[in-house]
């Protein structure tokens, strides 16, 4: 035993000399090294680099997190030592972040720097602002549109969705895909149904409801257009049978994890439509021959009304508490440079933050899809789409789970649509009064 | 009345072959979807259509990725021995440290002794998550962001450890070190020449599970390092599951690389890990 000990103690001296000599450790005399809060993912490492390029004596790496998931940023944070970069996915976490105090107000820099909201879609400023000051850029900008797969709906015989369409055809179409035997003998779902929040929350826009009342006091989800939008989506699932219902899509993925069923299964053909952002055909690369077969248009019409959904942003924030604040504006500014939007646009992730990349389809055709008119829908989306409202009287976070839930319980039968948004308005307006009671900040805030 | 315990016997064997299968399931899933190509990833079926080994060398960065045509840039000979490096040192340190304190609450009589000792497993009722920020607090302030320092020195005591090995050695009679104190040995030889050779079966199952724990560790490293040099395999899987998308198939290949070191534990090892598992229920 003794000797185990010995020979093991040996054999940990060994190893840690062999790490330690095996280290980088690169040449950082004049360079400014910055973090960056984002995933992992290969892109990052391009557009990385062609800030280095750009700015010279300054680099950004990317500290990776968990995607949305803040638990490492907090940490962080709260003990000083957090990213000079924040990565923000939405307009909730924005909040969050700023009414925690990690994010740095940059409205006056961005004016001086040439990255103040002017500088990208007009649609997307109140998802860079909060109570009227800016905290971040958008590092791409995102809407979703109805991607099909052009190949099934010949394999159907059913035609092509067409801009202006309506919940009513879309539910034909949709139907139209799943009772048609196609002539290769393979059956095909509608829908490659993937995330019920967005689908609700698009659907919500759609049918112009609004989470919040305008002074974000109460909640809106009991007004009608909201009633209304859960009532859309019971039926598509449960009498229209058109999106499947969570047992359905159990049984027809392997791999489970967010999102990623439903992804796959439009990516391998086994889906004829998908409500997703043009940030999709980053993944299309990797199934050869689906790029040439995909087409988009915008979101089906609730009713009468225009078709709008929801914009959003993942945007790039500085932390305050950031010992290089100065160097990271550049990175922000490099974000608002056709240079950049330029990558985003030949990678396709989403739509460049720079508008002028982005004004017909002919601008976002790139190596993965060539067709100019597959790009124009996101175009518009953006132009016509409305960021996602949120109260400044409770953590949105919450609401958004608490959703989820009550969307999960519709799905599966367990509360009716009326009573499900009944029910989430009353829990939130009663999370709202409380919070208001106990945070002196808020109450002076609803007084105000 | 022959025949009864025949039947007993082969349907407690069917319902054990049952559970078995159903245990096995995931892991044969992972296996299988790391021998299937990217279009085959998502079906639901069990046997590849088409097996290929080609996801093996993507990983280790030997062959590109077939379908972008370029390599991956996983570094992940460094991470894979960042993670045996760093899971095998916290072993080390969490037997010795575990095994000098269990020796202290167990062998050596001073005053306070098992208030300390209920202070000290006290500690384990206390949520991970809670003494996150602390500890991390602590590791910031000592300099260890972004060192192996920062991974192994918070892990490497354990009041687990302590109690599971004091327990053990209490179940070692005292008589033996009474007899080694006659013969002129301290406290350094009675411990280091008696009582470690005889708690061997307790600091086997105490290895095992601290080295399956910190092979598998996650969050802690993943707050504490930003620089992919640093990274375990844990960690380093994450570059597979990007908002550009899960590759399920390359993770799944990776993920039966990485767990292979456990799998070797977990065989060899085995039948110490389930007497240690048992080892609390001893004596107290």
């Amino acid at each position: 035993m003794q000797k185990a000990f010995v020979v093991w103690l040996a054999l940990v001296v060994g190893l840690y000399v062999l790490a330690q000599a095996s280290l980088d450790r690169p040449d950082e005399a004049g360079v400014v090294r910055m973090s960056w809060a984002t995933d992992p993912n290969p892109a990052r490492t391009v557009q990385a680099g062609l800030f280095g390029e750009m700015y010279p004596g300054l680099e950004v790496f990317v500290d990776p997190g968990l995607g949305g998931d803040q638990t490492k940023l907090i940490v962080q944070c709260a003990t000083g030592v957090g990213p000079d970069i924040v990565d923000v996915y939405n307009q909730q976490q924005l909040w969050n972040l700023v009414q925690s105090g990690i994010l740095l107000d940059i409205t006056s820099h961005a004016e001086r720097m040439g990255f103040a909201p002017r500088h990208t879609y007009p649609s997307v400023e109140d998802a860079l602002k909060v109570e009227g000051r800016q905290y971040c850029f958008p590092a791409n900008v995102w809407a979703n549109c109805v991607i099909y797969n052009r190949a099934i709906f010949d394999d159907h015989g059913v035609p092509y969705p067409e801009a202006g369409w309506t919940y009513e055809q879309f539910v034909d179409t949709a139907r139209r895909i799943r009772d048609t035997p196609s002539r290769s003998g393979d059956t095909h779902l509608a829908v490659a149904h993937w995330s019920p929040v967005w689908f609700v929350q698009d659907t919500l826009m759609g049918a112009g409801g609004r989470m919040f009342s305008e002074d974000g006091l109460r909640s809106a989800l009991d007004e009608p257009a909201a009633l209304a939008t859960m009532r859309l989506y019971h039926r598509l699932m449960h009498v229209d049978r058109v999106l499947p219902t969570p047992a359905e899509a159990a049984s027809l993925s392997s791999q489970g994890g967010w999102g990623s069923g439903g992804i796959n299964w439009f990516s391998t053909g086994k889906a004829a439509m998908i409500f997703i952002g043009r940030w999709y055909i980053v993944q299309a690369k990797n199934y050869p021959g689906l790029a040439d077969d995909l087409g988009a248009v915008r979101l089906p019409r609730v009713g009468e009304r225009a078709s709008q959904g929801m914009i959003g942003a993942r945007s790039a924030a500085v932390n305050a508490q950031s010992p290089r604040a100065q160097e990271v504006l550049s990175f922000l500014q490099y974000l608002a440079t056709p240079e950049y939007s330029g990558l985003i646009v030949d990678d396709g992730d989403a739509l460049p933050p720079n508008p002028a990349r982005a004004r017909t389809g002919e601008d976002l055709a790139n190596g993965v899809v060539g067709n100019p008119a597959f790009h124009q829908p996101f175009i518009d989306a953006v132009t016509h789409g409305r960021a996602l409202d949120v109260s400044p009287y409770i953590n949105g976070a919450l609401v958004e789970r608490w959703l989820r839930e009550r969307i999960e319980q519709v799905e599966n039968g367990l509360i009716g649509p009326d009573e499900a948004m009944r029910e989430l308005a009353a829990e939130i307006n009663a999370r709202v009064r409380r919070n208001i009671e106990r945070e002196p900040g808020l109450a002076a805030k609803a007084a105000g | 009345m022959s025949q009864k315990p025949g039947r007993a016997l082969l349907a407690r064997l069917a319902l054990l072959c049952v559970v078995g299968l159903t245990m096995s399931v995931p892991f044969v899933w992972m296996v299988s979807v790391s021998l299937k190509t990217r279009v085959e990833a998502e079906a639901p079926t069990i046997v590849p259509a088409d097996p290929t080994l080609h996801n093996y060398p993507i990983v280790l960065d030997i062959e590109p990725d077939p379908v972008t045509g370029r390599k991956l840039g996983l570094k992940f000979g460094r991470w894979y021995f960042n993670s045996l490096f760093v899971a095998l040192t916290i072993t080390f340190l969490q037997a010795v440290t575990s095994a000098m304190a269990a020796y202290a609450f167990s062998r050596m009589r001073w005053r306070g002794r098992d208030k300390v000792f209920l202070l000290y497993i006290a500690t384990m009722m206390i949520p991970g998550v809670v003494m996150m920020i602390p500890n991390f607090q602590v590791m910031v302030s000592l300099g260890f962001l972004n060192t192996y320092h920062g991974l192994i020195v918070p892990a490497a005591f354990s009041a687990f450890g302590t109690f599971l090995l004091r327990q053990f050695m209490l179940s070692i009679p005292t008589s033996l070190d009474e007899a080694a104190r006659m013969d002129g040995a301290g406290h350094w030889r009675v411990f280091w020449h008696v009582i470690v050779p005889l708690a061997r079966p307790g600091l086997i199952a105490l290895t095992i599970i601290t080295f399956l724990g910190a092979y598998q560790s996650f969050f802690w490293p993943l707050i504490m390092l930003n620089q992919p040099q640093f990274y375990p395999m844990s960690v380093g899987l994450l570059a597979l599951d990007t908002s550009y998308g899960r590759q399920a198939e390359l993770m799944m290949a990776a993920t039966v690389m990485n767990i292979a070191p456990l799998v070797i534990v977990f065989v060899v090892f085995q039948r110490y890990l389930v007497s240690g598992l048992q080892l609390g229920s001893v004596k107290g």
